[in-house]
């Protein structure tokens, strides 16, 4: 028994986003003569209520029971067109959209007429499908109303700060044998008495000890399966080889013979393999280096409480989660031996090496000391590594380094008065609140600013000299600045493995690796991926004020997940003809998650089945099936060829 | 959930507002959420297209303010505003005044009748002015809620006692002149002020003859300008002589970063002139487009490369520096900045047929909160490190532009972070 | 004599191919038309026999895309499509359809532009080599 079809087409003027280009009467005339169409209409804008309204009394007045919205593209409005149709009385998923403003209008703007043409090809296709259309029903899931938050610096703290404080059970990753991240190394703050580690202290202080809150140190993640509200996280736990027995008497490094630049300090100093990464690590356990360790026992002999265990070995644990924050960071650039003279002088040196030496807890208890000697003129080199200034620049701005540039600038000035100062900048992009007072009282205070297009030279003479040269743009001339120290202002950048994580959990990037958010602008800590959010500085550069605000932000929308009792699920997914498949077990194979059987139903008859929980709805097994009995709901082979029919012929 | 948590209050129906009221919402916890105007949607409705995506602004925020309408957990309170807020943290009691409509919301559907006969014609503020509305009104199509509202100080019956053409035209019966504003007291844990801001009155630089020049525009008009809802149907034509400009020059820092007027960086107004050209290229193929900046501030994901793009595909001229003047040609209408050229140090003089001013914003604050100020005008914080949008008011948390100049994905990741906190002391601790 | 205008099919991914469609059109890039998107959540629900399909309807072209290698939303989808595409490549040979008018890509959310150098690309190959020349069913 087949109903008969009743169509209606909607076709939207988006103002004159579609409207301006395609003509939408010619639209609206040609989809009343495609089969099965009961009534065709043009608004004006068919997202905004009175839009939406049409679409409801259309289903009872001509008593639709297939709806079609031509306008921009489903990402945007399938769901508020979705939810028109059900309250114009219909099952949801009877509805089809076609996308003839991302896919037409604005990608034709000056072929009017071949643009109406693909208009009308576009719609005819989007009624082709949606005549073969069948009611669904979402399938819902209870919510695990746990999260993980992988990346333990100041964005993740706070997530896990503030999930813990609404009575979120929170598991905190970080791979290093310490939580902080790279905000812990940064010395005094812009508009604070603040430096890194007070922030980090003021976050750990919620988060240690927090009942809620399981910290795992030394780890990474192995694999993610499941989906939003179930998810489940394997993890392996890296040995630390020391154990919380440790008292921090420090005996250890004393006797530890193997000495290699401390990362902390950027190489600035040295540690021992066996050491605590900085004074106020989380947990404040040694670690030891395994890469440097020569097994020579000597830390094993020495330490008092029998805290060492040197044969400590990988372990796995698995976690369920209902939602993940993906909170892993950047790394700062690094430039190529030889770009601004970089490791060819050592007064060439980064921005975040400046901030250790200038840090009263550094290697040089805060004294500006290069090569044992207080510099006179200091030359900063801003958008190093951003904004295409070398080669291996990226073409991106790193936001945080002006403002950082010019409060480092006042520091020196303030704590060594007789320094000459100069900063050489492309732009001085000092945005935020506070940030253009700084600008100001720079120049008030006499520091240089000196403006380049080109990147400037760093010039290293045989005796080690060092000069800074540029074509500087307000005097229109070539400019030499003699100098004792250039400090490289070095951008952000991806951290270096995030492909890793980014894989296993499945979120997309843009070409310069930072983790794509579901929308730039109003979606800016989900993905597109529902129940995995992202903090911090690992979707493009922030500042820790601004990395802190988008950890509690994707704590906000974890929790709304996390605060249902169940999460709903489009429909999407495969199906079995049990009639026609023949048990080959083909799909069995094909899927990923394991979601298909086979099972018995008659005898010796053996036929697949799907389990609905694990379906992700790929429909792989349905382009594999050689009989055509597995299908996709939503992507059935009658509904594809469908459209693939209606794309071709004249219209 | 097993417990009661307590509601927050929203004050603010614009992008900042709307989005720390669903975020909250999710999470369970009762939301107000109050707006002193017909509808929420706030400036982010006004705009055309947003950069670097030039995503349909509307488009996108239409779905979010049909959400928060849809809300079981919402409370829509627009055209009131908080008049009053007593108690502390995780207790303030507020009163807000509800304005009269003199249109019944439960009544009127919005079908627009009242507004086509009302005779009464009114500068509309939604497009600066450049248009008109009537005395009843819906502020813009996509209004939420979409209920007419009468502007008293227009409405002939209020102010002559005679017309009541609305009254007879509605097929429901919703106009009512007899409505009393109405006190409404609300209990509720924290407040989130989205407040937002206004635009630095232009006339300020006198020296870019705003308001005198009838073709130098200010960029929210430019915006309007560009939109189709706009009062030109998003043709850019000039206000002089209804023609298309062939050039047009776009001045940046116009009221910020000046330290007679605001010493702040707007934020938003770099990107916002470069997305301007690149649309009015867009709408008017051949037409000039030229940037006066001090310096270009495309610091946020995918701007520097908004910024490139309009340098390289759109040919945009970027001009480094701040104009002394803007003097009008009389006869033509036509506009002759005079600036330096900061690259050779000499005074010119360049022609355009239109200009657009980015004009500096400053924060506007509900007087009620009485919340302490920093300096720079903007609200004080207690910790902006660790708590970025706490003030000096426990509870109270300040989110979008009205705590500092930024643009709309700064404001959204500032909401989400107020919605937490509000949250937290909202009582929804445990479960 | 009306120009030739060939009409390409995109099979695109909802998670990759089709927001890079969609980013080609909010970044206002241009590109010839008739290219008629046919969404699918994943490559690997793209049967060999849609292509045959398309081709035997009358489509001058047909594109299958999704996320590049190790990029899959569903794990490992698109290995299973660049398998199948791969022996159909060669079927499609045999039947004498030019090489030219199938072409399998990766394009992720973020690539409009790749997306627009592969239809630039494809449309002007097809353009020389005129409409497809196999008998088909329908008429055009």
């Amino acid at each position: 028994m087949s109903e008969e079809l009743r169509i209606g087409v909607y076709v939207c003027h988006c103002g004159t986003n579609i409207a301006g280009v395609v003509n939408v009467k010619d639209v609206v005339e040609y989809a009343k003569t495609l089969p099965n169409v009961v009534v065709a209409k043009e608004y004006v804008f068919m997202c905004s209520a009175p839009g939406q309204q049409i679409i409801k009394e259309d289903i009872k007045n001509f008593k639709l029971n297939r709806v079609v919205v031509a306008a921009c593209s489903p990402s945007l409005h399938e769901p508020t067109f979705r939810t028109a149709t059900a309250e114009g009385g219909l099952n949801p998923y009877l509805f089809e959209m076609a996308n003839i403003r991302e896919h037409c209008s604005w990608v034709h703007p000056d072929e009017k007429e071949v643009a109406t043409t693909k208009a009308k090809l576009l719609v005819k296709m989007a009624v082709a499908k949606a005549s073969l259309l069948e009611p669904l029903s979402e399938i819902k899931f209870k919510v695990n109303n746990t999260a993980l938050i992988i990346g333990g610096g100041v964005s993740g703290l706070a997530a896990a700060r503030d999930l813990a404080a609404r009575g979120i059970k929170t598991y905190l990753i970080d791979r290093s044998p310490t939580l902080g991240g790279r905000a812990a190394r940064l010395g005094k703050l812009t508009y604070t008495e603040m430096k890194g580690i007070d922030v980090f202290k003021g976050l750990i202080r919620d988060v240690a000890g927090n009942r809620l809150i399981d910290v795992y140190t030394n780890t990474e993640l192995v694999s993610v399966d499941g989906s939003v509200g179930n998810f489940k996280v394997k993890l392996v736990k890296n040995p630390r080889y020391v154990d919380a027995k440790c008292n921090l008497c420090g005996e250890c490094a004393k006797v530890c013979p193997v000495e290699v630049p401390d990362e902390f300090e950027f190489g600035m100093s040295k540690r021992k393999a066996i050491y605590l990464p900085f004074k106020d690590a989380y947990p404040r356990i040694y670690v030891i280096d395994m890469k440097s360790c020569t097994r020579c026992l000597e830390c094993v002999k020495v330490c008092p409480v029998g805290a060492i265990n040197l044969n400590e070995k990988p372990s796995e644990l698995t976690i369920n989660v209902g939602g993940i924050i993906v909170a892993a960071g950047y790394d700062p650039y690094e430039p190529k031996t030889g770009e601004y003279g970089y490791k060819l002088s050592n007064k060439v040196i980064t921005l975040f090496q400046l901030e250790r030496l200038l840090d009263s807890e550094g290697p040089t208890k805060g004294e500006l000391i290069v090569n044992g000697v207080k510099p006179k003129n200091i030359v900063f080199v801003m958008c190093v590594g951003s904004l295409s200034t070398t080669p291996d620049a990226y073409p991106y701005c790193s936001r945080m380094c002006c403002s950082s540039t010019i409060k480092n600038a006042l520091v020196l000035r303030e704590k060594y008065p007789d320094t000459n100062i100069y900063i050489a900048y492309k732009d001085v992009r000092t945005y935020g609140r506070g940030d253009e007072q700084l600008y100001m009282k720079a120049g008030e205070n006499f520091v240089r600013f000196a403006k380049f297009k080109d990147a400037p030279k760093i010039n290293i003479d045989q005796k080690g000299n060092l000069s800074v040269t540029l074509f500087e743009e307000t005097l229109q001339e070539e400019i030499t600045i003699p100098t004792d120290l250039v400090v490289l202002v070095v951008g952000m950048t991806p951290p270096r493995d995030i492909d890793k994580v980014r894989t296993t959990i499945k979120i997309g990037c843009g070409p310069e690796g930072f983790l794509r958010e579901a929308h730039l602008k109003l979606r800016p800590v989900e993905t597109a991926t529902d129940g995995v959010y992202l903090a911090g500085a690992v979707t493009g550069p922030k500042n820790i004020i601004e990395s802190i605000a988008s950890g509690s932000a994707a704590a906000s929308r974890t929790l709304a997940l996390l605060s249902k009792e169940e999460v709903a699920v489009e429909p999407l997914i495969a199906v079995v003809n049990e009639d026609i498949c023949s048990g080959c077990a083909i799909c069995v194979a094909m899927c990923p998650y394991g979601a298909i059987s086979l099972k018995i139903i008659d005898k010796n008859i053996r036929v697949a089945k799907v389990d609905s929980a694990l379906c992700k709805g790929c429909g792989t097994c349905a382009a594999a099936c050689p009989s055509g009995a597995m299908q996709q709901y939503g992507f059935k082979d009658a509904q594809i060829k469908a459209q693939v029919i209606a794309a071709m012929g004249e219209v | 959930m097993s417990y009661l948590p307590k509601p927050v209050l929203v004050i603010g129906g614009g992008i900042a507002g709307i989005q720390a009221a669903l975020d909250l919402a999710d999470q369970g916890i009762q939301v107000y959420l109050v707006e002193k105007t017909p509808s929420i949607g706030g400036k982010m409705m006004q705009l055309d297209k947003t950069f670097p995506t030039l995503d349909c602004s509307a488009c996108i925020l239409t779905p979010k303010m049909v959400a928060v309408a849809r809300h079981p957990n919402i409370k829509l309170l627009t055209y009131s505003e908080v008049i009053e807020v007593t108690g502390s943290a995780g207790n303030f009691n507020v009163k807000i005044l509800k304005k009269p409509r003199y249109v019944d919301e439960e009544k009127c559907i919005g079908c627009g009748i009242c507004f086509n006969k009302c005779p009464s014609k009114v500068p509309d503020e939604f497009n600066l002015g450049m248009s008109q509305r009537r005395a009843i009104y819906v502020p813009f199509p996509q209004a939420v809620p979409l209920k007419a509202t009468i502007d008293k100080e227009h409405c002939i019956y209020f102010t002559k006692q005679r017309c009541r053409v609305c009254e007879k035209v509605c097929p429901t019966k919703a106009i009512n002149y007899e409505q009393k504003p109405e006190t409404i007291e609300l209990n509720v844990a924290s407040i989130v002020v989205a407040t937002g801001y206004q635009l630095i009155d232009p006339t300020l630089a006198a020296q870019y003859g705003y308001g005198k020049y009838q073709n130098v525009y200010i960029s929210l008009e430019f915006e309007r300008l560009l939109s189709s809802t706009g009062p030109t149907g998003g043709e850019i034509v000039r206000r002089s002589d209804n023609k298309h400009p062939k050039n047009i020059a776009f001045i940046q820092c116009v009221c910020s970063r000046d330290v007679k007027i605001n010493p702040n960086c707007s934020a938003f107004c770099c990107m916002a002139s470069v997305k301007h050209s690149i649309l009015a290229k867009e709408h008017l193929p051949n037409v000039d487009c030229t940037i006066f900046y001090m310096d270009l501030r495309a610091f946020g994901k995918g701007y520097q490369e908004f910024y490139n793009r309009a340098m390289r595909e759109f040919g945009v001229k970027f001009m480094r520096g701040k104009p002394a003047k803007i003097e009008e040609e009389p006869e033509t209408k036509n506009l002759i900045i005079t600036y330096e050229d900061t690259f050779t140090g000499l005074k010119k003089t360049m022609t355009f047929d239109m200009v657009v001013l980015a004009v500096g914003v400053k924060p506007i604050y509900p007087e009620a909160l009485k919340l302490p100020l920093s300096e720079d005008g903007y609200v004080q914080l207690k910790n902006q490190y660790l708590d970025p949008v706490l003030t000096m008011i426990d509870g109270v948390y300040t989110v979008g532009v009205a705590a500092g100049a930024k643009d709309i994905p700064d404001s959204v990741v500032q909401s989400g972070n107020a919605a937490i906190k509000a949250s937290i002391l909202a009582g929804g601790a445990q479960k | 004599m009306k120009e030739f205008r060939p009409r390409i099919v995109v099979f695109a991914c909802n998670w990759c191919t089709y927001a890079a469609l969609d980013l080609a059109g909010t970044s206002r890039m241009k590109y010839p038309t008739n290219f008629l998107v046919v969404k699918e959540m994943c490559s690997g629900r793209v049967d060999p026999q849609y292509v045959l399909e398309a081709f035997r309807r009358g489509a001058d072209g047909v594109i299958v895309a999704g996320c590049h290698p190790g990029d899959c939303h569903y794990i490992e989808g698109n290995y299973k499509t660049l398998r199948r595409m791969t022996l159909l490549k060669k079927l499609l040979e045999e039947f004498g359809i030019e090489k030219e008018r199938f072409r399998l890509e990766w394009i992720s959310a973020s690539e409009a532009d790749r997306f627009v150098e592969v239809a630039n690309e494809m449309y002007e190959k097809i353009k020389n080599l005129g409409p497809l020349k196999i008998e088909i069913e329908g008429g055009r």
